[in-house]
């Protein structure tokens, strides 16, 4: 049983899951795969080695990480209502439509 | 065993996590990975960290739900018995590779800091900081929040 293997794995779902999905949801959920693959990775090291600063370390990366995934998900949110889709690619497309109508303004 | 059968489980749910098409299924696989992962620590003795996966887990998936629930729209088409099967099948083989695979990695020998030594003796001001940002950002939604139904009103 390796865990670096585990979490090498864990983080290229997440990488593949973030190049590939539209949803902006799905790409959050992508994050929060990469940013277990990290802990986990973190987490069985420290605890082979004995000692309790790694465990210290991840308890704060936990509470940083549920800071970034709570301001994440407001942009989220914002963002969906404002423009009310939450595809990636209609979202550039409706960007892009807007900038061309400033320049046409202009 | 018990490692290999959480492992396994843990990528199963995460590539349903990713494939499945709509947005609460897939938060609902999402819970299942940080289930996974809180257990996975627990079984190699990490109590302190899975008791802390748990709780940040329920408070993430508990805004994820909700923000599912808003954000989602319906799949125009749904997701077929056969392409959840090629995903679960894709996860077990995936997960064979820890099981079977490893990467001889050397280990320094640990000073014996103990959690609680580290968490207060040494990391106390990150702690105290770290409080402060989080009271902050609290703070701040309260705010928006505040002005948000003032500006309704």
């Amino acid at each position: 049983m390796d865990f670096v293997i585990l979490s090498l794995i864990m983080l290229a779902i997440g990488i593949y899951g973030l190049l590939t999905q539209r949803h902006l949801l799905k790409v959050f959920v992508s994050v929060e795969l990469i940013a277990t693959a990290a802990t986990l990775n973190f987490v069985m090291l420290a605890s082979s080695t004995g000692q309790g600063l790694g465990e210290a370390f991840m308890v704060l990366a936990f509470s940083t990480d549920t800071a970034v995934s709570g301001v994440i998900l407001a942009l989220l949110v914002i963002v969906s209502k404002k423009y009310g889709t939450s595809d990636m690619a209609e979202l550039a497309k409706m960007e892009a439509e807007r900038a061309g109508e400033e320049e046409d303004a202009d | 065993m018990i490692f290999e059968v959480l492992s396994a489980g843990l990528i199963i749910s995460a590539c349903l996590a990713i494939f499945l098409d709509e947005a609460v299924y897939s938060v609902a696989a999402l819970a299942g990975t940080f289930m996974f992962t809180a257990l996975l620590y627990l079984a190699n003795g990490d109590i302190y960290v899975a008791i802390f996966q748990f709780a940040v887990g329920i408070g993430t998936l508990a805004v994820l739900f909700l923000s599912g629930e808003m954000l989602s729209e319906k799949p125009k088409q749904k997701t077929s018995l056969r392409s959840g099967l090629t995903v679960l099948v894709a996860g077990a083989v995936l997960s064979l590779f820890p099981i079977f695979l490893s990467i001889p990695v050397s280990i320094a020998s640990g000073s014996g800091v103990s959690f609680g030594e580290a968490l207060w003796d040494l990391r106390a001001p990150d702690i105290v900081l770290q409080g402060l940002v989080i009271m902050t950002v609290a703070i701040g939604i309260a705010i928006v929040l505040y002005d948000r139904r003032n500006g309704e009103h």
